[in-house]
């Protein structure tokens, strides 16, 4: 395998990174667990003078409860939020889709920081952020911002973080006890697939049977970002999520999807896709909720 | 080229090589492990599945600068033919090696697996444990048999120490 002419250097402290971003001589790029930038330089896209290993940088690794919000550091592995507790039960969808991410191995290497900035359409942790409101935290040498998800992606491996930003925090709403969510990936694989569709959704829910005030559904790869499915968010509220109910929601889907078509698969087949994941996502949660 | 120094398999090594080449590469070709093997170069098919403290990992995937102080574990390191793990009798004991070339990288994704768990996994359990390792030859049956068989023999052996 080539190896990479470039440099590497391990900052030991955020301070010291940001001080490394900040270099205007040279073109510098960040690694955290590599599962997408050591691709990418092997087949040579990527090559900066100097990548920036943060992989070690422990103090952007941590999931903790702020107020009624959960603050996750960019440098939690997916393997993190499948093992806590508090995402388990407070942000249960996004548990549920880093579990999705490729195989154990880069469950342990991947880090929800990485997955949000390589940008793909696919990436399987985002449409969970986006069902969770999200904020993500961006800082460099000179400026903090803190920017909602819906904003942060500008087409497919873009985004709106400047050269000399780096993803520190991400912070999500933590779920009460009325509120349920999931997320459901379609791949070739079981491990190690990218999506070719995936969904997120999280229900706030009522007391009446199957009664649910207010829905969040975001849909991945089926767009050139994350697309929240707001005709079907609103249907959510109008009649109890019965069968028949779920079946006409999912229909409604296949219109507020805007799919290609690539070597994964056809534009019609996402279509058709996107509507079926969301009424098993539906179906599941409904019978979830009925057995609490 | 930059000296970089880790553990290996519970010795403390130093290696020059640029920062940016493959922990794989460092392994096979300045410290003479060829157990990890390379197949896909791209996190696919994990035959060249480490542990990087305790976690399994693809090593096509990290660069060598950035295991600096970390500790890692290959399949010579879970045992070699003069002590075999359980884990690695249980493999020949159920004939789950053919060709042999993504063995090592199931061993290890086994043993950081066998490591986490205390009792006999279910089938299941095993292939979501495994899915990131693949194998050409065996059909996978008998690599799942002897997982659970080595977590049976490890259960019965440690009850016996106790
Ligand atoms: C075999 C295989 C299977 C995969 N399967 C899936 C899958 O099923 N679902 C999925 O969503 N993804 C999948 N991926 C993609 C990848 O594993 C994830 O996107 C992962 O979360 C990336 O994180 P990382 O830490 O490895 O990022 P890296 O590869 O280290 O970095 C990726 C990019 O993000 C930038 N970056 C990293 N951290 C930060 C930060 N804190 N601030 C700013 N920029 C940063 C880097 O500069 C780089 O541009 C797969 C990859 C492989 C190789
Ligand atoms: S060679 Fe590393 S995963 Fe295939
Ligand atoms: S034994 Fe040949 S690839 Fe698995």
């Amino acid at each position: 395998m080539k190896v990479s002419e470039a440099t590497l250097v391990s900052p030991s402290t955020l301070d010291e990174c940001l001080l490394l971003l900040n270099d205007q001589k040279h073109s510098v790029q960040l690694l955290a667990g590599g599962t997408d930038a050591v691709v990418r330089m092997k087949e040579g896209v990527w090559n900066p003078d100097t990548w920036i290993n943060i992989k070690n940088l422990d103090a952007l690794r941590y999931i903790e409860e702020v107020n009624h919000e959960i603050h996750i550091g960019a440098l939690t592995s997916h393997t993190d939020l499948v093992e806590s507790k508090l995402i388990n039960e407070r942000a249960d969808v996004l548990a549920q889709a880093a579990k999705e991410i490729g195989a154990i191995q880069l469950q342990n290497m991947g880090t929800i920081g990485g997955n949000i900035a390589t940008a793909s359409p696919a990436g399987d942790t985002i449409p969970a952020l986006f069902v969770l409101d999200a904020k993500i935290e961006l800082r460099s040498l000179t400026d903090t911002r803190l920017i909602p998800i819906r904003e942060i992606f500008t087409g497919p491996g873009r985004t709106v973080k400047k050269s000399d930003e780096i993803i520190t925090k991400i912070i999500i709403r933590s779920q009460d006890e009325d509120e349920i969510g999931i997320f459901e990936k379609l791949g070739p694989r079981k491990a190690q697939s990218i999506s070719i569709v995936n969904v997120a959704i999280s229900l706030k829910m009522g007391e009446k049977p199957r009664e649910c005030l207010e829905g969040k559904i975001a849909f991945g790869s089926v767009a050139p970002t994350i697309i929240r499915a707001t005709k079907c968010e609103y249907m959510l509220k109008l009649n109890p999520l019965f069968d028949d109910v779920i079946h006409d929601i999912a229909s409604a889907a296949w219109k507020e999807v805007m799919p290609i078509s690539d070597v994964r698969a056809s534009a019609k087949y996402r279509r058709n896709m996107a509507s079926s994941l969301l009424e098993r996502g539906l179906y599941r949660l409904m019978k979830r909720w009925e057995e609490q | 080229m930059k000296t970089i120094r880790f553990t290996v398999n519970g010795n403390e090594v130093a290696v020059s090589s640029p920062p940016t080449k493959p922990l794989l590469d460092v392994l096979r070709e300045e410290l003479d492990l060829t157990g990890s093997k390379e197949c896909c170069g791209k996190g696919e098919c994990g035959s060249c599945t480490v542990m990087i403290n305790g976690s399994s990992v693809c090593s096509c995937l990290v660069l060598v600068g950035q295991v600096e102080n970390e500790t890692v574990i290959t399949a010579e390191g879970v045992g070699l033919a003069q002590n075999m793990d359980v884990l690695q009798q249980a493999f020949i004991d159920e004939g789950a090696t053919q060709c042999g070339y993504c063995t090592p990288g199931f061993i290890v994704s086994a043993k950081s697996f066998l490591n986490q768990i205390e009792h006999v996994p279910t089938e299941e359990e095993v292939k979501t444990a495994l899915g990131g390792n693949l194998c050409r030859c065996t059909g996978y049956t008998k690599i799942i048999k002897a997982v659970q068989s080595a977590a049976k023999l490890s259960i019965t052996q440690q009850g016996v120490k106790n």
